[in-house]
């Protein structure tokens, strides 16, 4: 396995396609519930827990562009094999693979029990399970350039949805957020943890550095693209705490999906099941960006085909769906996998980037394989 | 056992290689004979000159008997003097000559319409070309109707066709690159491509994929790019077939490659993406704003083609809550008398309009009319009066068919109409979600899709903003300083920079 990937000069890609990656990754199923999950922490300076979780991204994703710009183009798998050698960077690899596997998981049911809870009680989940896994089947066998180009597209087909926070910003009520820094620190640093799950997904340039075309701009890009979802998740949860009153507010598992319901658009009523339906676009990059991660991992790491890879843990996410009957257990796991991405995405880059920083600190650039 | 009840018929290919003919006229004849399978209309004219006896070889009713008569025969006949080929090529008056003494080149010549005139003892004979090959004269095009602009199409003749085309762009750098394609029929393929705007590499793929062609014979253009498109199992076309000549002139100078089949009268364009299918040469004709607006309503034409019936079965099978009040009383009203659930409604409806469609194209056209009003008014009143459909479905049926036929391309308007069903069936299945999950399936193909080579959502996907005023609207001739870049031309500029957009002051 070779610490630099060159990859071909077709499957390459211009830098600004990083903005809407990290922001589609960033984005998925877990905006729909965000405002509910810090409010139970942090009350009404939720918004602040928001966007310092954003600042915080914003230098871990600092740290991540600086660590990989030390080498020619390489991506975490590379680094791995470059600060610990053969044998413990497959440990670590392999930790990661399962990582993006079990996010891709948790993405799918969370998404999968919100079609469940809105439009169709009755669908079992294997059968959505099936449907989302061949689209995402589909879409990474087509390789990096089809998983970017969906991203972008899907990024600019689902955009008018942000628009559609008009309406309950008529209703919103300022005075919900007032007195502001009521709450106390340790209940902010508990709602950054708690908004970590969701801001996750930044970490993904790690993984798609070797293929841009114009190194020099991905942190700018990045920049743009985190600070974007950032922006955004700080206005969903500033209204969401405008609109829905304290008690209500904690009792609204999706509060974005209940702000859809008071839409109204020339002939059509109940905008949620739009809503709902469209969501499948909204995390379709986001599950096939950690699904092609998870099988590129296999190929470099192990030298498997990435295509059987890909079957493999198709059919492997599918069959786990059967074994997950009841919220409660489903619950556990989306808290656990939480955890650990923040531990893998927040405080494992910056400690590695401390231990790369230490291997190099008299050497410029490494472009040599081992 | 097996093998000699079916075994195949081995057929011997002659004319594999070549060999001079006999020098003797009457084995010639025979030979001759017996390689066009004794086919009583070829003519064997012996011409007698003193002792030289002059064979003249061709078919009759492939050649212009005008110009054998005044330019081969005549001359002939009245010459003097010893002949050899080369006193023939000079007495005979046809402009295009060449020399032979192959058996397969002279038969290969003959049945496309040359003469092949022959001294009896002589080493070479000379092939005169007098083809006059059944075509017709310069019409109006049919499939492919325009208000503005110049209305002529392709013709059957390759000649005629490129003579279009090269009166079209007098541009001396036009390179034409001819192909014979087929083993058995053999056609005559020409590649356009003006050499300083077209990108080498397309050019290179394009003749590579049509010499390693291996086919008995091409019937039609269109057969060709089947053959040589990437991707044959998508719905969406990858090469835009056209009649119109100068629709052929701007994607020449777009930086694209024409291709022209004889004895076809559509010419092939690549590389095309998915906007150059959406891109009509009446947009180019009119001003930049009522062109911007009428790509836009094909846009939204297409869009709501495609959606509108499946949503119609999605909303009324599973979503309607959507349904605002006072649409829900009159729907209910219409759906009431219907047997049917909304799912097979909508596919019997959509089936009966593509029988519709598909029985005035092979209907005579004095019977077209009436069928259509029949089919049209007659069948989609009585139905809704039958109880058999509800009227608002026949809205939504009407506008979805109109919306396809928008596309000024009748190969992606048919891709159309056809990805319309499975989305019913998901739509009638899985309601929302499934309409959706045609979508992002449609979304995620139409990325996979390459045409020669280059990605199919060229300007959209690989972003390239400068392109957009070529593909999705529109805009004054001062801003299209450069050609489009998704075809990578070589040379960029079309109109100077500075000339564009010189300002000037108030009144100056």
């Amino acid at each position: 396995m070779n610490i630099n990937v060159n990859p071909k000069e077709r499957l390459m890609f211009n830098a600004f396609l990083i903005m809407f990656i990290l922001h589609t990754a960033q984005t998925g199923v877990g905006i729909a519930g965000l405002p509910r999950v810090i409010y139970m922490e942090a009350n009404r300076d939720a918004w602040i827990s928001v966007v310092l979780a954003g600042i915080l991204v914003s230098i871990v994703l600092y740290l991540m562009i600086k660590m990989l710009e030390t080498y020619d183009s390489t991506d975490l798998y590379g680094i791995h094999l470059d600060v610990y050698g053969k044998w413990i960077s497959k440990g670590f690899n392999i930790l990661y693979i399962g990582y993006y596997l079990s996010v891709t998981y948790v993405i799918l049911m969370n998404y999968i029990e919100m079609v469940q809870a809105w439009i169709f009680p009755k669908m079992p989940t294997w059968l959505l399970m099936g449907l989302l896994i061949f689209l995402m089947v589909y879409c990474v066998l087509g390789g990096i350039r089809v998983v970017v180009g969906i991203a972008f597209l899907g990024l600019i087909l689902a955009f008018w949805l942000v628009f559609m926070i008009y309406t309950p910003i008529k209703y919103m009520d300022f005075n919900h957020l007032q007195p502001v820094l009521t709450s106390s620190p340790k209940q902010i640093l508990m709602g950054i943890y708690k908004s970590s799950f969701t801001l996750i997904g930044f970490e993904l340039v790690l993984f798609v550095y070797p293929y841009i075309k114009e190194k020099k701009k991905v942190l700018r890009y990045g920049l743009i693209g985190a600070g974007y979802s950032t922006f955004l998740f700080t206005v969903v949860t500033v209204v969401s705490i405008g609109f829905f009153s304290e008690d209500a507010l904690l009792k609204t598992i999706w509060p974005v999906l209940s702000m859809f319901k008071i839409l109204r658009i020339p002939n059509l009523e109940r905008f949620e099941f739009i809503a709902v339906s469209f969501w499948m676009l909204v995390i379709l990059p986001n599950i096939c960006l950690y699904f092609w991660t998870a099988s590129r991992g296999m190929k470099r790491v192990f030298n498997v085909s990435q295509k059987k890879a890909i079957y493999l843990f198709a059919v492997l996410l599918w069959i786990l769906s059967l074994c997950v009957q009841d919220r409660i257990t489903m619950n556990t796991i989306t808290d656990k996998v939480g955890t650990s991405s923040f531990i893998l995405s927040f405080v494992y880059p910056c400690f590695l980037f401390m231990l790369v920083k230490l291997k190099y600190i008299f050497k410029k650039k490494k472009g040599v394989d081992v | 056992m097996l093998n000699s009840v079916f075994r195949r018929r081995e057929v011997k290919k002659d004319i594999e290689n070549g060999s001079p003919h006999s020098f003797d006229i009457e084995t010639f004849h025979k030979e001759i004979l017996s390689l066009v399978s004794n086919s009583e209309d070829l003519i064997f004219r012996i011409i007698t000159l003193g002792e030289q006896k002059l064979a003249v070889v061709y078919f009759d009713d492939l050649i212009n008997t005008t110009a054998m008569q005044d330019s081969i025969i005549r001359p002939l006949e009245e010459s003097k003097g010893d002949l050899n080929y080369q006193m023939i090529q000079d007495t005979i008056n046809i402009a295009k000559l060449t020399q032979t003494n192959q058996i397969n080149d002279v038969v290969n010549n003959i049945v496309n319409g040359t003469a092949y005139i022959f001294k009896q003892g002589d080493t070479h004979g000379i092939l005169a070309d007098v083809a006059d090959k059944g075509t017709r004269g310069l019409e109006k095009a049919e499939t492919e109707s325009l208000v503005f602009g110049p209305k002529i199409s392709f013709t059957e003749s390759i000649t005629k066709n490129l003579n279009l085309i090269r009166s079209n762009i007098n541009d001396p750098k036009l390179c034409v690159e001819t192909f014979m394609i087929g083993s058995r029929a053999k056609k005559k393929v020409q590649m356009v491509y003006i050499k300083d705007i077209a990108e080498e590499e397309n050019v290179n793929t394009f003749r590579q994929r049509i010499t390693e062609i291996e086919v008995d014979s091409i019937v039609d253009s269109t057969v060709l790019a089947q053959m040589i498109e990437d991707n044959s199992y998508t719905f969406f076309p990858q090469l835009i077939t056209t009649e119109l000549p100068d629709r052929c002139t701007i994607s020449l100078l777009h930086g694209k490659i024409c291709l022209l089949v004889d004895r076809s009268p559509t010419a092939v364009i690549g590389p095309s993406t998915f906007m150059n299918f959406f891109e009509s040469t009446e947009d180019i004709y009119m001003r930049w704003n009522m062109g911007t607006f009428l790509r836009l309503v094909r846009f939204v034409a297409i869009f709501f083609s495609i959606l509108l019936t499946p949503a119609y079965v999605a909303v009324l099978t599973y979503h309607y809550e959507v349904i605002p009040s006072a649409l829900l009383v009159s729907l209910g009203q219409s759906r009431s008398n219907v047997p049917f659930p909304p799912f097979f409604e909508a596919l019997l409806l959509e089936f009966i309009i593509e029988l519709l469609r598909e029985a005035g194209a092979r209907l005579p056209t004095k019977v077209g009319q009436t069928m259509g009003i029949v089919g049209g008014i007659v069948i989609g009143q009585a139905s809704v009066q039958a109880g058999f459909t509800s009227n608002i479905l026949i809205i939504i049926i009407a506008i979805s068919a109109l919306g396809s036929f928008t596309a000024p391309s009748y190969a992606i308007g048919t891709a159309v109409r056809i990805i319309r069903f499975p989305i019913i069936i998901m739509a009638g299945l899985y309601g929302g979600v499934g309409i959706m999950f045609c979508l992002c399936f449609i979304l995620i193909h139409l990325l996979k899709v390459t045409t020669l080579g280059r990605p199919y959502l060229s300007p959209i996907y690989p972003f390239r903003f400068a392109d957009f005023k070529y593909s999705l609207f529109r805009l004054p001739y001062q801003y299209l300083v450069q050609r489009p870049l998704s075809n990578h031309p070589i040379d960029q500029g079309r109109i100077p920079e500075k000339k564009a957009k010189e300002k000037k002051d108030v009144d100056e």
